[in-house]
């Protein structure tokens, strides 16, 4: 059984729209007028049981409705939508005791009472008993560390805290699959790291697969093999990282500072036959690398021609790579 | 039986963080009891002027006053949705809800329910025990059951209209004013109905049946010969409209379009 199975998944939400002044106030008092908006545009996805997969996309590209749709929050307009076998709006009730959720920027825990009394209440709500709870809660409380703030209530706890916490509580029937909503917002590099191993440890122990939304493409690159990139509500890349990167990923680049001046057509003399392309003049020089060049290839045809002061390589990040998908739009992908 | 034991869990939760805030607790004690005499005080204000409501004495009117708390705080006490629209729909509390296995209104309930409020009950036999005193009444043997039945029909009127009205909210995330409205319409139900204009009376029997919360079954407690197929009617009126409320907030969760982030 696959994990998540959506074809032509659609949402459309009707949003009032109101006309402008005071006579157009009076108007809509009678006549509104409302516009559909499509927010998940009959997007295709599977997703196989064990996979980490980043959904990531501009704000207002339908992440976070997608996440919805696919934890039964929300009923879908079109489409068909089987997660974990069921269907999760319909049977809602018995299908989100198979899945885990994380939002970062809203809290699942009881505001007011003590972290331990909402894993109580929780273990109540997932009628989770016996002696495999406890030696699970036990572990999760272990391996994240929030044994010493169990006690406290969640409006007490730091960021960093809370999130381990909102973790634990989410894993706490073990899920087979774990929506993850922007969990490491606002969050400093080492519990980020904590958080990104925790979650690789569970994906590997326990089987479960991660889908996971945000906007720090860092995350992506700790933990995903697969990226998913939405954008207007279309899917306009799915795949894995590496793919990504090489397709889009404009090769690398070879920043030269040359001792004295050159001619341009002298460096494309010399690497005549590799796929280099030439930007600059004078003394300065940018070489970008496609197709399997590397800098070596470069370098040696070079050196014995030209005097080289200083030489820089950059590689784009997935961050450029995905800024540069936006800009250019979804033709290429 | 599930549905039992969670009730429980939450209220042994809602007892805690009660006793962490004990003044707000208190306060709010206070504040349910100054409102419960204030409307007592109404009550015999007018008799001071008059000895007679529409052919009802004094006694009869408390009596029907102190009948009404009763269900109004079951309902008070559990169907606590004033804030919901703030709490769950603009702040989102929902979609947590939803990712929860239990009936989402369910839940709701569980998270808010104000059981202090019971306390209204209380005063309610207070009230009704000294109206009694100073009556004769021919209570029979079958009168504290139907008295149950009444109770549990009124608090169900109450509760199917407001899970209603709350419900709009899942439609559209316009706050509207009509909670507060329906509040005071209530109001009118724990006085003889008689008394009122024609209209009202057909309105408060048949439309958004308030009279069934106060004034029906408490007549006819005191006297049987009075509004008698109105009173046995009490439990059905509350069966349908809590059906009616529950339907349409399901049919609302359907609808639900989600807090933006």
């Amino acid at each position: 059984m696959r994990s998540i199975e959506a074809r032509g998944l659609t949402k459309e939400f009707k949003v009032y729209q109101s006309r402008s002044g005071l006579t157009g106030a009076f108007r809509d008092l009678f006549n509104r007028q409302y516009r559909t908006i499509r927010a998940v545009n009959g997007i295709d996805l599977t997703i196989e049981p064990g996979e980490i997969v980043g959904y990531i996309g501009e704000n207002g590209a339908g992440k976070s409705t997608t996440i919805k749709m696919l934890t039964g929050i929300l009923e879908p307009t079109g489409g068909c939508l089987r997660v974990n076998g069921y269907d999760p709006h319909r049977e809602r009730e018995e299908f989100v005791r198979t899945i885990g959720v994380v939002f970062g920027q809203r809290s699942q825990l009881w505001w007011d009472i003590a972290v331990k009394e909402s894993f109580r209440l929780l273990k109540k709500l997932y009628r989770l008993s016996g002696e495999g709870y406890r030696q699970h809660l036990d572990r999760l409380v272990e391996v994240l560390e929030i044994g010493p703030f169990l006690d406290q209530p969640v409006r007490k706890l730091s960021l960093g805290q809370r999130m381990r916490c909102e973790l634990a509580a989410a894993l706490l029937h073990q899920p087979r699959l774990l929506f993850l909503d922007e969990p490491t917002i606002g969050l400093d590099v080492l519990v980020k790291e904590n958080i990104r191993r925790f979650l690789k440890q569970v994906n590997a122990e326990y089987g479960t697969t991660i889908l996971l939304t945000t906007h720090d493409l860092s995350d992506i690159e700790a933990l995903c093999s697969r990226v998913v990139m939405l954008d207007k509500g279309n899917i306009i890349y799915d795949g894995d990282l590496e793919r990504l990167r090489t397709q889009w990923g404009d090769g690398r680049r070879l920043i030269l500072e040359l001792k004295e001046e050159v001619p341009s057509f002298v460096l494309n003399e010399k690497t005549r036959g590799l796929s280099v392309k030439w930007e600059g003049e004078g003394t300065r020089y940018t070489a970008r690398l496609e197709k399997g060049t590397t800098v070596s290839d470069v370098l040696s045809r070079l050196v014995p021609a030209v005097a080289v002061q200083e030489l820089k390589i950059e590689e784009a990040t997935t961050e450029d790579i995905v800024r540069r998908i936006y800009r250019e739009g979804a033709a290429h992908a | 039986m599930f549905h039992v034991k969670l009730f429980f869990h939450y209220f042994m939760q809602y007892l805690k963080i009660r006793m962490a805030y004990r003044s707000d607790f208190l306060v709010q004690l206070a504040t349910d009891l100054l409102f419960q005499a204030v409307n007592l005080v109404f009550i015999l204000v007018v008799f001071s002027h008059t000895t007679e409501l529409s052919g009802w004495t004094r006694e009869e009117v408390i009596f029907i006053y102190g009948y009404f708390l009763v269900p109004f705080s079951f309902f008070s006490a559990f169907f606590n949705l004033w804030d919901f629209n703030e709490r769950y729909i603009i702040k989102g509390e929902l979609d947590r809800v939803l990712t929860r296995p239990a009936h989402s209104l369910y839940q709701v309930i569980l998270e808010t329910m104000t059981p202090e409020s019971l306390t209204g009950a209380v005063t309610g036999f207070m009230v009704m025990g000294w109206a009694v005193k100073e009556m004769e009444v021919d209570f029979s043997w079958y009168d504290p059951f139907l008295f149950i039945l009444f109770v549990a029909g009124g608090a169900a009127i109450y509760a199917g209209i407001y899970i209603l009205l709350t419900s709009i909210s899942l439609y559209s995330d316009s706050k509207t004013d009509i909670q507060p409205i329906m509040y005071n319409v209530g109001n009118y139900g724990r006085y003889p109905i008689n008394v009122y204009n024609r209209v009202i009376q057909l309105v408060l029997t048949w439309v958004i049946p308030f009279a069934f919360v106060g004034f029906y079954p408490a007549s006819f407690l005191l006297d049987k010969e009075r509004w008698m197929t109105f009173a046995l009617l009490t439990p059905l009126v509350g069966a349908v409209w809590l059906m009616l409320g529950v339907a349409v907030w399901n049919r609302g969760i359907r609808n639900y379009r989600g807090a933006g982030n």
